[in-house]
């Protein structure tokens, strides 16, 4: 009895079910898979199962690919997780694209480089390329089709084109942002046969529609000037920003950087002539610059063209033209430099000037011998014909009179940024029927009755050209997370009612483009990111005989004389351009190169200008408050903005930038900045002169990441002319005296021996060439995407808190009140040997490895700041908030945003420290990859390990590698005579150093007084 | 005096520190060694005249700073040349001038703790009751009596000799104290 | 062997006609009496003030150290500035008691008991800001080196460590040297008392005290060695807290005059503080015999000597900053006095260099009500000095580009302002439980309690009415 009721004793349900898998179990010393987990078959069934589990569980939010491609139940080719992926493609931006290469991290794009095999790139990048991961996962990105506002479907909307656009009839208007792409090309052509009474506008807010007007008056056809500034010699920018405010910055910084590098002191670099108002990033680089009033630049053209026409034939009809620029210093000294350097100088202006100027420009060049050598003249089949601002302002005029019906939008945002006296909202409000396919819900979109959302280059195929007419398809990287749709998708479906993948629309392109095979050579497209040998056709240009009687005109027409009437400039922001970026952190807290402003536009004047308008010429140590100035146009358009002291302004003139003001469009647009389009028309588009400034009474609060401009005299940026460094060549190592340098310039006097690292161990160092960087801040938003920087908003940078860990130190140096010069520094940590941040953490939080970095240890940083404080060089940044909490888990679906996260980089929390690494995650991946290929050397091959500034830069400024090996690209750097260390005199030993600016003055102007430069 | 109750000793009360101190020295002289004064402060030569050997405390002190000193550079260098060694500002591993202040403050601290805590073991303290606190004057002791008590542990003591004895030196009141 | 009672005869430290018996009254009847309304007053008060400290500190560590005005390059501005402030007054306490004590001055026995436990409490205010100031104050048990599953040790290179050994060693031996010369009070009150609690407390505190001299011989043995093991750490604290800056490479903090300097500085904020206190309370409780005018022209000196050298400092840091030729130094200085900050360093001269002159004069160094508004007037200024070094040396330091001004929000100034509350509650609750002047020794220092006294004929009765 008693035993029975012992056996029937029961240790868990399933015995006491006593069902035959379980007495086996019991039985069994181990578990049945316990065993097999060990080979690898079952393991993958392991894994299938745990994925399937998975994968239901993300079954609720499958928009997102991150949960779709998580469960690997079948591993994808090639995809190793945790190793990322790179893809070729390509970036679009207004009227062109350009190489780039993507990273994605188990199916999640997370950076952007540039494509070594394509020559728009050289594997370099801009901000905006830098940028497009954060606006690829911009949660305020429009999310579904809408109909009146409310929200409606893409099948709806494809439903809706099959009978609106049955009736062939009907006037349409199509209204396209700037594109090279063939495909849409196809579709366009396509529409315009198919609907008799339609026409196709391109609106870009800002264009170069002068510029090809400027070229057609001069050659007969509206060509694309492209600048080959490495081969130039001289080269004259008539306020002409290219290295910011260009399509191909990218391949013209590069291409600069090289005219002006310096293996040696023998090597001559060009030289950079700049005349323009506001001073820009490309002012900040020139060796002469001048400041004239905006307004002052084509008489300043013309006067100059007048000067060479007395020496050079085809200028003839500016013969014996006379203004008050005619006898101005700069004139001869330019005349007589071009005339020095036919065919090897450069003359450009920029693209918001009237055709006027450009034709003389190009006239000139021309003249010069300089077409077909340092610049070419590219047929572009993507330009049309005739000027699109006037087809645009004519299409708006119509759209008043009612005489359209319906109206499609292709990505532009009229509403917002076409020009105000257009009032292109009413004109809209005459049409019936409006479309407009945009990232955001914009502006344009609430005012249009059917909107769809686009879907961003990363998701979507596509193609085109870049600036010199190289071909690209752009291929997606991850589904669409909001399901939108691209503009070849959309267009298909206004012509042919079909709704059709984009993948088979640009296959269908190709089809035609492709020579040989078609899937080897799209494989072969897809993987180089480019067609080969697919250029523009380059024309051999002439005079048009039209020209002297044209140039005769216009130079009669324009002869209002300079005076001291202020003038008003509305430029593309450097950042946000025309407003496109504006929901993007990233840009938006990016310090203007120029002013260090973040978060906010400004009415950007000289200190002479300001005192005019009781403003104080220089601003007070410490406090943000700006004076408010409000504009007041002739035409009566009022506009209150804060008012910016930039030295080096011309007096008497205003600049302000677009593209802030934004409403209802995101998170981080909405109510940052001042909306300026208000200030800009047609008539005029850059500058309105006899504008009235009066003070608006209030102060306005601005974040400026650098609250002091002068170096004191400070040694720490090392620039010279050329002649004083061909005379001094170590000048920049002699600028600081140094403890024991005389006995031993490598070990100062030291109570401590000197640090060994280990032998096999490499040892990483880096060399910025001061003469190289142009100061764009690109490095800062690589650095940003790759290690996981958090955006940390206005309020934060006010207080001082930005989080950079590269920031660019702008100074201005020379006479505030002239035509200060200015330099441009990139300061990431040094990683000294002797770290004085690593002897003061109580914890040790902070130590030096055995390949020289200097680290910092998250996980056992307490805060104590003492670090920080401690650093000469001010480059640790403090987690003074939970930043990267609310950076990445706020909104309704904070999962978007933490897509972004690169999973190689700790995301710090609140109150610890952090700072540059060097990277360290790719030095670490490149020091396992060849540990598996050598066996046992952990010394990666020259040029392995690449930082995320160093990759990015397009002037290819930042050199980085083993300091052990002599022949490393850093250690050649670091061996030039202009190489420097910063304060040296602490004993630090930084392993970044930098190589010294040289200027290549004029003679002629230097020696010239400053007053006469700087009059006007 | 009940003989039923052992006795603790004979306390004598005396007019003032001069008073208390020349009859220390009668008690010493007449050979009595345990026997004790008591007074509200310490009074100047008062060792002397009980003839009591130096206080050993310094010693115990000297003992704690030495351990003091001795861990804290053990410490020091242990942690950051054996146990965790890291490369720091370029300094070497054992970097014995930063060790200084470290090692100074445990010795201060640990020497502290050696002197309080010798205090109270040589002075028999902390104790909840004290034989003397039996007597009703004692109090005073601790305002401005001054006692002289010779306790009956002591070969030498007899209760009536001893009483006749402190009254010939002077003791103004004299107390049984009842063990 | 007692050295503590060796005083010049003809020196009156206790002004009035007292006797052992009138001075015990004195003192140990302040806790037996019923609670003055004054002091409720003032504990509801410092209570408000504590409560706000708390509110403050939870804020901050709520939401992180971003509720302070700090910013790069600002990583330490008031919590740093408060720590040494607090720390410094601390140090008149340990001074009067051992360092005077070891000079034979025997006017410290009225003042010492309470500066000691003004020490006590104002190193328990320092302490507060450099546990609160950490980023992750979870954490902060890091800094002690306790073994632990990371296998990792403090950084002993680091002065910040330095500073935590040596502010917790200063705590407890103040604490120690403090309870030690309580014990003999303790045990007077002990024997007073009427309640039966409070004769317990008392008693547990007093040890079993007798006042027997084979306990009064180690008892001044171990006041002796404490004084002495007190005397080096005293000086040595705020030379290691000047060690934080100087030990930095930071122009304005890397001055090696650092050490001398902070400890004048910091004698001279805490003899203020104890004037400050003293004139308050001796009115109060009507101490004037025992804490005499004597006392404060004696620790008025002491301020005006301490005074000077600060002065000094001020000067020979400007002196080597010319003298020394590094451009930074020089150029901090210079803007210390004509910068951003000016205003802070003004105030700094004004209150620390000018304001002690007065003392040059007998009759204010003997004016109490001057006395008083001038120990006010310094501690003020001393904070100021604080201020000066760690901020404006940290705002612009080697690159113009990152130099950043410093202003505080409304949780900086709270949670100083608060500090006073911890402080003052602790000091009211010592007024009121604990006697506030060491019974025994002023005893001691009394010309009856010398032998020789009656030896050259005086009252022959321990009854000197």
């Amino acid at each position: 009895m008693g035993k029975e009721q012992q056996q029937t004793y029961w240790r868990s349900l399933n015995e006491l079910a006593q069902n035959e898998e379980y007495r086996k179990f019991a039985e069994r010393e181990f578990p049945e898979n316990a065993t097999e987990l060990s080979d690898g078959v079952s393991r993958r069934n392991f894994l299938q199962i745990m994925g399937a589990s998975v994968a239901l569980a993300g079954l609720a939010s499958c928009r997102k690919p991150v949960q779709k491609i998580l469960p690997y139940t079948r591993q994808p080719e090639h995809l190793v997780p945790g190793i990322p992926l790179y893809y070729a493609s390509a970036a679009p931006f207004r009227g062109s694209l350009n190489g780039i290469v993507v990273e994605t991290n188990e199916g999640r794009p997370t950076k952007i480089e540039g494509n070594d095999l394509h020559p728009g790139s050289n594997g370099r990048t801009n901000i905006r390329q830098q940028a497009a991961i954060l606006e690829l996962y911009d949660q305020d990105r429009s999310r579904k089709v809408r109909r009146n506002g409310e929200s409606s479907s893409w099948s709806d909307f494809v439903e809706f084109c099959n009978d609106h656009f049955a009736d062939t009839g009907r006037r349409i208007a199509f209204i396209s942002e700037a594109s090279s792409s063939p495909t849409l090309d196809r579709l366009r052509r396509k529409a315009l046969e198919k609907f008799p009474n339609t026409r196709w506008v391109t609106f870009e807010t800002y264009n170069d529609e002068s510029v090809y007007s400027g070229t057609g008056m001069v050659f007969g056809r509206r060509l694309r000037p492209v600048y080959h500034f490495d081969k130039a010699r001289v080269t004259l920018s008539l306020n002409d920003d290219f290295m910011q405010d260009s399509d191909n910055d990218v391949a013209y910084i590069g291409a600069f950087a090289q005219s002006r590098a310096l293996p040696d002191a023998d090597t001559r670099p060009s030289r950079l002539y700049v005349a323009e108002s506001n001073y820009s990033l490309t002012g900040s680089n020139a060796d002469h610059r001048l400041r004239i009033k905006t307004s002052e630049i084509p008489l300043f053209t013309f006067a100059l063209a007048a000067r060479l026409s007395e020496s050079v034939s085809g200028l003839e009809s500016y013969a014996g033209y006379r203004n008050d620029f005619s006898d101005h210093s700069w004139i001869s000294v330019l005349a007589k430099e071009l005339l020095n350097n036919r065919g090897q100088s450069i003359v450009t202006a920029g693209a918001g000037h009237d055709a006027a100027v450009h034709a003389t420009v190009h006239a000139i060049n021309l003249a010069l011998g300089n077409a077909g050598e340092t610049v070419s003249y590219l047929d572009v089949p993507y330009i049309a014909e005739n000027n699109q601002e006037h087809a645009f302002r004519e299409l708006a005029g119509d759209m008043k009179a009612g005489t359209v019906d319906t109206v499609v939008m292709i990505g532009t945002n009229p509403v917002y940024s076409a020009p105000a006296d257009l009032d292109f909202e009413d004109a809209l409000n005459n049409v019936s029927e409006k479309i407009h396919l945009s990232l955001h819900f914009d502006e344009t979109s609430r005012a249009s009755g059917w909107h769809v959302n686009r879907a961003h280059f990363l998701e979507t195929w596509g193609d085109g050209h870049s600036w010199t007419g190289v071909r690209s398809v752009i291929q997606p990287m991850i589904q669409p997370l909001f399901g939108g749709k691209s503009e070849t998708e959309f267009l298909k479906a206004i012509v042919d009612g079909e709704d059709v993948s984009g993948y088979e629309l640009v296959r269908d392109t190709w089809g035609g483009l492709l020579t040989g095979g078609f899937e080897s050579g799209w494989n072969e497209v897809l993987h180089d990111g480019l067609q080969k040998d697919t250029r523009y056709t380059e024309a051999t240009v002439a005079q048009a005989p039209a020209f002297q009687s044209l140039s005769a005109e216009f130079l009669v027409v324009r002869r209002d004389q300079p005076s001291d009437a202020v003038e008003l400039v509305v430029k593309a922001d450097p950042k946000l351009h025309d407003g496109r970026f504006a929901n993007n952190g990233w840009l938006q807290e990016l310090p203007d190169p120029m002013t260090k402003i973040t978060w906010d536009n400004v009415a950007l004047l000289s200190p002479n200008t300001a005192e005019r308008f009781g403003i104080p010429p220089t601003r007070t140590f410490g406090d943000p408050n700006q004076q408010v100035i409000r504009i007041t146009t002739p035409g009566g358009t009022e506009t209150e903005i804060p008012a910016w002291v930039l030295p080096g302004h011309a007096d008497n003139s205003i600049t302000v930038y677009t593209g802030y003001g934004r409403q209802g469009v995101g998170r981080v647009a909405d109510q940052v900045g001042v909306n300026t389009y208000n200030l800009r028309t047609t008539e005029n588009r850059l500058f309105t002169t006899g504008v009235e400034v009066s003070r608006a009474g209030r102060t306005y609060v601005i974040a400026s990441t650098q609250d002091h401009h002068s170096l004191e005299g400070r040694p720490h940026v090392q620039d010279a002319d050329l002649d004083y460094y061909r005379e001094n060549p170590t000048f920049a190592q002699d600028a600081v005296y140094v403890p024991g340098i005389y006995d031993d310039r490598e070990h100062p006097v030291s109570l401590f021996p000197d640090k060994v690292f280990p032998e096999h161990e490499p040892q990483w160092g880096m060399a910025i060439d001061l003469n190289a960087c142009i100061g764009c801040g690109v490095c800062t938003i690589a650095c940003q995407a790759e290690n996981n920087i958090p955006v940390i908003g206005k309020r934060e940078v006010r207080r001082g808190r930005e989080m950079h860990w590269i920031r660019t130190d702008r100074y201005f140096a020379g006479d505030d009140r002239g035509n200060p010069k200015v330099m441009h520094q990139p300061v990431p940590c040094m990683h000294c040997d002797n770290a004085p941040c690593e002897q003061v953490c109580p914890v040790a939080a902070t130590t030096h490895s055995d390949d020289g970095l200097n680290q910092m240890t998250y996980n056992r940083c307490i805060g104590t700041r003492y670090c920080a404080n401690n650093c000469p060089y001010k480059v640790r940044r403090f987690n003074f908030f939970n930043y990267s909490k609310e950076y990445l888990t706020t909104g309704d679906d904070p999962e978007i945003i933490q897509m972004a996260m690169n999973p190689d980089v700790t995301v710090r929390f609140r109150g610890v420290m952090e700072k540059c690494t060097y990277c360290v995650q790719r030095i670490s991946r490149a020091k396992i990859d060849t540990k598996n290929k050598t066996g046992d050397s952990v010394k990666p091959p020259d040029g392995m390990v690449k930082t995320a500034c160093q990759q990015a830069c397009p002037a290819n400024a930042i050199t980085f590698g083993d300091l052990t090996d002599e022949k490393s690209v850093v250690s050649i750097q670091k061996g030039k005579d202009r190489n420097y260390v910063m304060l040296e005199e602490l004993n630090v030993r930084p392993r970044t150093s930098y190589l010294a600016k040289i200027r290549n003055p004029n003679r002629e102007i230097t020696e010239q007084s400053q007053a006469t430069v700087s009059s006007s | 005096m009940s003989t039923m109750q052992k006795t603790y000793g004979i306390l004598a009360e005396f007019a003032n520190p001069a008073d208390l101190m020349d009859a220390a020295a009668e008690v010493r002289d007449a050979g009595f060694k345990h026997f004790d004064t008591y007074s509200p402060f310490p009074i100047h030569g008062m060792d002397d005249a009980m003839g009591l050997k130096p206080s050993k405390l310094g010693w115990i002190v000297l003992g704690h700073g030495i351990f003091g000193l001795l861990g804290g550079v053990a410490l020091q260098s242990w942690a950051m040349s054996i146990a965790y060694p890291m490369h720091i500002s370029g300094k070497p591993f054992l970097n014995f001038p930063a060790f200084v202040p470290v090692a100074f403050a445990l010795v201060i601290l640990l020497a502290a703790f050696g002197t309080f805590m010798g205090l109270f073991f040589l002075s028999r303290l902390p104790r909840l009751h004290q034989p003397i606190f039996n007597s009703d004057r004692i109090a005073k002791a601790t305002d401005d009596g001054f006692f002289l008590c010779i306790e009956a542990a002591d070969p030498a003591f007899s209760e009536k000799k001893t009483t006749d004895f402190l009254k010939s030196i002077g003791a103004t009141e004299i107390e049984i104290i009842p063990e | 062997m007692s050295q503590n009672t060796a005083t010049v005869p003809d020196e009156r430290l206790v002004k009035g006609n007292h006797d052992f018996a009138s001075i015990t009254k004195l003192i140990s009847d302040i806790p037996q009496e019923k609670t003055p309304l004054w002091w409720y007053i003032a504990f509801g008060i410092a209570n408000i003030l504590l409560a706000v400290m708390l509110a403050m500190v939870v804020w901050l560590i709520w939401n992180g150290i971003g509720v302070w005005g700090l910013n790069q390059p600002v990583g330490w501005a008031w919590d740093i500035t408060n720590f040494v402030w607090w720390v410094g007054i601390g140090h008149a306490g340990t001074l009067i008691s051992a360092i005077l004590f070891l000079f034979r001055q025997g006017w410290r026995t009225a003042i010492n008991r309470f500066a000691e436990a003004m020490t006590i409490f104002a190193v328990m205010c320092a302490g507060l800001f450099p546990a609160i100031h950490v980023g992750r104050i979870w954490t902060i048990y890091w800094i002690f080196p306790l073994p632990n599953s990371m296998q990792l040790w403090p950084n002993f290179n680091s002065p910040l460590l330095w500073d935590v050994f040596a502010v917790f060693t200063y705590l407890i031996v103040s604490t120690l040297f403090w309870y030690v010369g309580l014990v003999p009070d303790l045990a007077t009150m002990r024997d007073r008392v009427k309640g039966k609690i409070s004769k317990m407390v008392y008693g547990a505190f007093a040890l079993g005290w007798t006042g027997g001299n084979r306990q009064w011989q180690h008892y001044e043995k171990a006041y002796m060695i404490l004084a002495g093991l007190a005397t080096p750490l005293v000086l040595s604290v705020h030379t290691i807290v000047s060690f934080d800056f100087a030990v930095s490479i930071i122009p304005g903090w890397h001055t090696t005059i650092f050490p001398p300097y902070f400890v004048a500085g910091a004698i001279f904020s805490g003899f203020a503080m104890v004037l400050t206190l003293m004139i308050i309370s001796r009115k109060l409780y009507g101490l004037e015999d025992i804490m005499t005018v004597d006392h404060i022209e004696k620790m008025n000196i002491i301020i005006l000597v301490t005074g000077m050298m600060v002065g000094f400092a001020y000067g020979m840091e400007f002196f080597i900053a010319w003298y020394g030729g590094f451009e930074y130094e020089k150029f901090i200085f210079i803007n210390r006095a004509l910068g951003p900050y000016a205003w802070a360093y003004w105030t700094m001269i004004t209150c620390n260099v000018i304001a002690p002159q007065f003392f040059w004069v007998k009759k204010f160094r003997r004016n109490v009500t001057l006395t008083f508004i001038l120990s006010i007037v310094i501690n003020i200024g001393m904070w100021f000095e604080r201020f000066v070094i760690v901020v404006s040396s940290l705002a612009t330091d080697y690159l113009p580009s990152s130099w950043g001004y410093f202003s505080p929000t409304y949780v900086d100034v709270l949670t100083y302002v608060g500090t006073f509350g911890l402080f003052l509650t602790f000091f009211l609750l010592f007024l009121r439980f604990l006697p506030m002047v060491a019974i025994a020794e002023i005893k001691a220092v009394l010309p009856q309690a010398n032998p020789a006294y009656y030896r050259s004929g005086n009252g022959n009765s321990s009854k000197s009415d």
